[in-house]
């Protein structure tokens, strides 16, 4: 029941797909177009002296972490994960994501996020791109992308990454808050999820080939050059613009928050397969759960997270961020975020029927 | 073979799907009269707090019902005929059986209270989706509600209230807050946090007299102090009772008691007919009788009595009781006897300084029964194991960081509760 007086129905609507909502949505992916595609930015970012229309950009999402993170940290001010996490998510986007860079460029250095990486930003596994930086720069991305980024995540599961580190999952976890809960949790999007990640994790090494190919063989070979720069282009509008700006954040108050990390995001989809053979896993108590919910409705990746906890069964999911707010809403306690040796009996064990995940999953 | 489940709460369908699991080919109807789909009771609350949509209560997709091919009966249960193998239902239908599970679960207690006759509208439980259908009708008309029952209802009640602006006088009849499973200390930690969450929390005083006003809505209560608190909203959370009254003249032949009396194969007094869940009443070795009425053991014994059906021989021993639950933000743990321990156990109790958290362990010859943990998160299964191992209240103090279950950076911190062990072990010593 909402609670009365107008501003609870307006914050009601605007946080359950109203029509207050959709008016939001369109505004977000109004201005997400106009950013991609317009240089209309460019104008507000001059008259406060900022020199492009993604120094503005890069400004607005700070403040929007900042501020949403300061609001979460209100919120969630008895967990001490959820403070420590959202400090470091504000931390990173105000230090790492925005103002090392502008410095970086102030000292007529390459403007380098320290906070992204291969697949999730593909110029720095492009090799005309990084090889044209100094040497540390090259070094931090190649090790970067292909020891840090694995290597963590195997010890603690992706989280290390999308929910305490990336931009993406930073604007999700603070200004995102309000809408987490609307994420779908059928079995359905659970396959279309599977499919999608996979299909832009795979065209992202495909493209991450043919870079390097034509990189290394196009001299020869000027038809090679023409299609992979044909492909990083599709790929550059579709997966980076579309995907990741216009639907990852305008559908915000329709689709959920993490729409581009859990059906598109590369990145995400690579540390998913680390994921489930490192060491994190969401432990459930045995017998606990009274199957409330509360954990399902939260999961901002749509995971149905009851449906685990009501059978028993300690498990890791591909999917997860660790954002911890399963754990955080439990109100039995049941749900607790582990790294550790062994991994539970897990999904393998259990007979799966089609179409239903209730069955197998009740013991 | 046709199974058929009175009842589509927690027992009843956990019952279906076990049966489904073993018999792929078995018919399995489930009858409900309170909702469409099973959904959890527990999250009520939720639901009045629009923090969950009553369709996020559903602990199954809905398809699932058709991929499990359980049939879904809407309906209440009106009468039964173990010769004829029929249930009837209250709109004259007939569902035949072969083998029937009742699980029926409780009804709320009825109040005794004077006057409550001539109240027709603004008397309140919190136990159903209408219960809450009622709460949320008349929410908005009530600034102030008298909530009367020191339990788990009552307090989710309460919480919900005041997450509307409502007003709140809650009556506890006992000395301190829940006694059936808190000691004083522990019933002073919750009182102090309901008091602080803004509910005006009266000890030791019970609901006397009932006032309507013109229209019929309650507009006071009187309590046995003679105290009068004001109210447009009177929620009864007194306690449960199994849902038996259709059975009581419209199931002959079954044997009743405080609830339908079963075997320990969960087998009630009619052929080819079963009761699990809160409506079940066993008979303990000694000769009492047990119901258990929580959301555990209604899952615990649909599972049990599904085998049951199904033709496996075990008696139905129910194991080393445990419980959670959520005061506000303190949650609460216990785990085997505590408040009903043996006489001459002694207890360890310990309040973690500047925060709503205690541990009490209880221990009876040499060996812990059980704990009451308030204020940190546990994993109940490692006191289950110490309690089975008759460990010492020792080796449990010196062991407690492996039963924590608080989130990463959040571990409650375990010196005070070492250090006041140390020193009430030197004291008797």
């Amino acid at each position: 029941m909402i609670k009365s007086g107008s501003a609870h129905s307006l914050l009601h609507d605007v946080k359950n797909r109203g029509i207050s909502a959709w008016l939001l949505a369109a505004i977000l992916t109004g201005f997400y177009l106009v950013l991609y595609f317009t240089e209309w930015l460019a104008v507000p970012a001059r008259m406060i002296g900022l020199e492009s229309k993604w120094t503005l950009y890069g400004l607005l999402y700070t403040l929007a972490v900042t501020a949403g993170g300061v609001h979460v940290i209100r919120k969630y001010r008895h967990n001490r994960y959820q403070v420590i996490r959202t400090c470091v998510v504000i931390f990173v986007q105000s230090v790492f994501a925005f103002s090392i860079p502008q410095m970086l460029k102030f000292l007529h250095q390459p403007e380098y996020y320290f906070s992204y990486f291969w697949p999730l930003k593909m110029d720095y596994l492009t090799p005309s791109y990084i090889f044209s930086l100094p040497l540390p720069y090259i070094l931090y991305s190649f090790l970067g992308s292909a020891l840090l980024v694995p290597l963590l995540g195997a010890l603690f599961g992706k989280r290390w990454y999308c929910s305490w580190i990336c931009g993406c999952g930073g604007l999700a976890n603070t200004f995102g808050e309000p809408w987490r809960h609307l994420s779908d949790k059928s079995n359905a999007s659970w396959r279309i999820e599977r499919v999608t990640v996979h299909a832009v994790l795979g065209a992202s090494l495909l493209l991450t080939a043919m870079l390097f190919i034509s990189w290394g063989a196009g001299k020869t070979n000027p038809a090679i050059v023409q299609w992979t720069a044909g492909f990083q282009s599709f790929y550059g509008l579709m997966v980076s613009s579309m995907l990741a700006g216009v639907v990852g954040v305008g559908l915000y108050p329709l689709g959920g928050t993490r729409v581009w990390c859990r059906f598109f995001c590369p990145m995400a989809a690579l540390l998913g397969l680390v994921q489930k053979v490192g060491r994190y896993r969401i432990a459930v108590k045995e017998n606990m759960c009274i199957s409330c919910g509360m954990c399902s409705k939260y999961c901002e990746m749509g995971i149905d997270v009851r449906s685990y906890a009501q059978a028993n069964e300690s498990f890791t999911r591909a999917s997860c961020v660790g954002c911890g707010l399963c754990a955080e809403v439990c109100p039995r306690g049941v749900l607790r975020l582990e790294n550790v040796r062994t991994q539970a009996p897990q999904q393998a064990a259990l007979v799966q029927i089609e179409g239903i995940r209730a069955d197998r999953r009740l013991v | 073979m046709h199974y058929v489940m009175i009842g589509n709460g927690v027992a009843g369908i956990t019952a279906a799907l076990k049966i489904r699991e073993r018999d792929r080919h078995a018919r399995i109807s489930v009858i409900g009269g309170e909702s469409d789909y099973f959904f959890s009771r527990t999250a009520l609350m939720y639901a009045f707090m629009d923090r969950m949509n009553p369709r996020d209560l559903e602990p199954y997709e809905r398809k699932s019902y058709d991929a499990q091919r359980i049939e879904r009966i809407r309906g209440w249960a009106a009468g039964l005929d173990a010769n004829r193998k029929i249930v009837r239902l209250d709109d004259g239908r007939e569902i035949a059986y072969d083998r029937l599970l009742l699980a029926g679960g409780s009804v709320p207690n009825r109040a005794p209270w004077a006057g409550l006759d001539t109240v027709r509208d603004g008397v309140v439980q919190f136990v159903s989706l209408q219960n809450l259908a009622d709460c949320e009708r008349l929410t908005p008309s009530t600034r102030q509600a008298v909530v009367a029952g020191g339990g788990l209802i009552g307090v989710e009640l309460v919480e919900c209230l005041v997450h509307h602006g409502v007003e709140v006088d809650f009556l506890v009849r006992d000395s301190w807050y829940w006694p059936v499973a808190l000691n004083r200390e522990e019933g002073a930690i919750v009182s102090d946090h309901i008091r602080h969450c803004g509910v005006r929390l009266h000890l030791e005083q019970e609901v006397d007299r009932v006032t309507a006003g013109a229209d019929g809505r309650v507009s006071s209560v009187r309590t046995n102090k003679g105290v009068e608190f004001p109210c447009q909203l009177l929620g009864t959370c007194i306690g449960v009772r199994p849902a038996i009254d259709w059975l009581k003249s419209g199931a002959p032949g079954l044997a009743l008691g405080r609830g339908i009396k079963v075997a320990d194969d969960f087998r009630a007094s009619l052929p080819d007919v079963w009761a699990a869940g809160d409506c079940a009443e066993f008979t303990r070795p000694d000769g009492g009788s047990l119901l258990e009425q929580i959301w555990y053991s209604a899952k615990r014994q649909g599972e049990s009595a599904a085998r049951a059906m199904l033709g496996d021989t075990a008696a139905y021993r129910p194991p080393l009781f445990y419980n959670s639950a959520k005061f506000f933000e303190i949650e609460y743990t216990t785990v085997g006897e505590v408040t009903r321990a043996p006489a001459g156990a002694t207890t360890f109790f310990h309040r973690v300084p500047g925060k709503d958290a205690s541990i009490r362990i209880v221990e009876n010859e040499g060996a812990v029964v059980g704990v009451n943990l308030l204020g940190s998160r546990w994993n109940h299964k490692w006191f289950e194991k110490w309690i089975a191992e008759r460990r010492s209240m020792a080796h449990v103090v010196a062991n407690l960081h492996l039963a924590q279950f608080d989130v990463e950076f959040g571990r409650l911190a375990l010196e005070s509760v070492r250090a006041a062990f140390q020193s009430a072990e030197r004291r008797a010593a």
